[in-house]
């Protein structure tokens, strides 16, 4: 649902978070970066810096410039002049990521968890069963049909959170107990209703069954993509995972390799709140494809 | 420069705050685990308490100076010479250019600082030297000291015989208990009345899986209330998870049963809830005890946590030295 008034909740001595809601809703994603922008255009000195996600936002504030209790009042008074979404309309990139789904990486991934954290049923699979898909085949169908909008960057440096446009890809699963150890590099995963891609080997906790082989993040800015900052996405980007077979992956790989590989990206398009929800209206979300 | 003869065990470059302002984009701050030592070590040497120094963990260092400086150590006893001299903790020293400092294995405390006046002069990343080992960014070359390394330093001058007040300076376990200050919050309407009382009544047993980026906690079982069972289905269905949301530093998130303490290098966002947090006041403490110490958590609300900070933060001022 999307709460009537927003919750304020400490988390520590220098950290609120405020949530609009508890749903995956691109309502609640625009709200939380409305947010975030006004704090940041008021200059508030006492706001350190923001965090938007899906549903909420933290704030690192400086408690010696200002009390829990009045910067949330502080933050109920920016929330009231903040305008509906409903009329946004804002550039868009669409990114094109070749996407080797029921690969052998992810799967060699989940077998060595399986020997050496907890006994786990192949992720597709899983996934797949608790969605009531007729098998991993169709959750490559499935998850390949829709175009993610990027809500978030966040629990590594340039790890996009992602939502499924289209009502008719989303799935849910619960995330890993416990938590992997590690994850190959360039794995796509998902976890709650989200999707993610792991920027490099990190620990994690979403089920995965698919991996790209185009870097998202890069320190060394061998790609013109990474001009202006090492992450490779903005909130308010979009990717397409586009299936391919292993021999393609390893092929973009060493094009990846050489430095010769061509970010495969569109420029030219706006996305816009009131054609999404116009068109969202029309669609019956319990179909699959 | 300094030369690096011994790395010890994963001696880095850090400075405090450390990385700030790129949250929301996932870098961690990085920075010393223990600032209360750190910002004493770069006082007494007459430097910003937050200019870039070296933070030392379980085994320090050997270090050849090849110019003249004033440098400090503080925080973990790892038993520092100069050129087999003792060297005081606690104290400004100088340091005549030829010598060598060398440190041992951490006696009492688990991290020693050592700050050189004028300061650590490697490139800043993103505004902070801080050394964030994962992602291979900051500190020199982006990871811990290595044998044969230079650490370039912007010399300055500083005063040698300068101390902290005993009564400024943390104290450390002697018995590898510890007692850890936390806020309720942001989840902790997820935790019912007994879990809740589980958790503050329990030993929490600091696990070897840990790392900069997370402390694990060993201990009982979580139980949870209503609401982390009767939730829509894209929290993800285990009680433990959340629609993915922002992490407050210092985070006790909890992952299906296992907690796990968001520390320095820390994951900005995920899916798993906080039911309690670690106020900055306390980090020193985390950074001071080792895998197999025990935690036992007082809960502290937010005034009180704000009160913890501002008290530290006097600490760790001029007044503190004599």
């Amino acid at each position: 649902m999307i709460y009537e008034k927003p919750v304020f909740k400490p988390g520590g001595d220098r950290y609120m978070l405020i949530e609009f809601g508890d749903e995956l809703n691109l309502a609640l994603n625009f709200t939380a970066h409305s947010l975030g922008d006004a704090i940041a255009q008021s200059g508030m000195k006492a706001v350190i810096e923001s965090a938007p996600c899906f549903a909420s936002l933290l704030l690192h504030y400086e408690p010696d410039l200002i009390s829990f209790s009045d910067l949330r009042r502080e933050m109920v008074s920016l929330i009231d002049t903040l305008g509906s979404s409903a009329e946004i309309e804002l550039p868009s990139r669409l990114f094109y990521f070749p996407t080797c789904y029921l690969d052998p990486w992810t799967k060699a991934c989940v077998e060595d968890y399986s020997a050496k954290i907890t006994p786990k049923k192949w992720d597709a699979e899983y996934v797949a069963e608790i969605n009531g898909l007729s098998g991993p085949e169709q959750l490559v169908r499935v998850h390949s049909g829709t175009e993610y909008w990027v809500a978030s960057l966040g629990f590594w440096p340039g790890l996009p959170f992602l939502m499924p446009l289209d009502p008719r890809s989303r799935l849910t699963a619960p995330k890993y107990n416990p938590p992997r150890t590690w994850t190959p590099q360039g794995t796509v995963g998902m976890g709650g209703a989200a999707s993610a891609i792991y920027p490099v080997a990190t620990p994690g906790g979403y089920q995965i069954f698919a991996r790209i082989p185009i870097p998202i993040w890069d320190t060394e800015r061998r790609f013109p993509e990474f001009e202006h900052s090492i992450c490779l996405f903005k909130p308010g980007d979009r990717i397409k995972f586009v299936p391919c077979s292993v021999e393609e992956f390893k092929e973009t790989e060493a094009q990846v390799a050489a430095g010769t590989y061509v970010y495969n990206v569109v420029g030219y398009q706006k996305f816009s709140v009131r054609q999404y929800s116009d068109w969202l209206a029309t669609v019956d979300a319990s179909k699959r494809f | 420069m300094i030369d690096v003869v011994v790395a010890g065990l994963e001696t880095s470059v850090q400075d405090f705050p450390g990385r700030i302002g790129f949250w929301n984009q996932g870098f961690p701050p990085s920075g010393p685990f223990d600032s209360w030592s750190f910002r004493l070590a770069n006082l007494l040497v007459g430097n910003p308490a937050g200019a870039a120094g070296l933070e030392c963990q379980y085994v320090g260092p050997t270090l050849r100076f090849t110019e003249a400086a004033v440098i400090a150590v503080t925080g973990a006893d790892m038993t520092p010479t100069l050129d087999s001299a003792p060297v005081p903790l606690w104290r400004s020293v100088a340091v005549e250019a030829g010598q060598t400092l060398k440190m041992g294995p951490a006696k009492f405390g688990t991290r020693a600082y050592i700050a050189i006046a004028g300061g650590i002069d490697t490139v800043p990343w993103l505004g902070s030297r801080s050394t964030f080992h994962k992602a291979g960014v900051g500190g020199l070359a982006g990871s811990a000291l290595k044998k044969g390394s230079q650490i370039p330093v912007a010399y300055a001058a500083g005063t040698p015989g300068r101390s902290v007040k005993p009564e400024c300076r943390p104290e450390f376990s002697s018995n590898k208990q510890w007692q850890i200050e936390v806020v309720p919050g942001p989840d902790d309407d997820w935790i019912d009345e007994a879990g809740q009382a589980r958790f503050l009544g329990s030993d929490w047993k600091l696990s070897g899986k840990s790392d900069r980026t997370g402390f694990r906690l060993d201990g009982p079982q979580w139980t949870f209330t209503a609401k982390a069972y009767d939730k829509l289905p894209e929290n993800g269905s285990e009680p433990s998870n959340i629609i993915d949301h922002g992490y407050p530093l210092g985070a006790i998130n909890l992952a299906g049963q296992t907690p796990i303490i968001l520390v320095s290098d820390g994951p900005s966002m995920g899916g798993f809830i906080n039911p309690y947090t670690v106020p900055s006041a306390a980090f020193w403490k985390l950074g001071q005890s080792r895998p197999g110490d025990i935690y036992r958590f007082k809960a502290v609300s937010v005034d009180e946590a704000q009160a913890l900070r501002r008290t530290l933060d006097a600490l760790c001022s001029e007044s503190s030295l004599a």
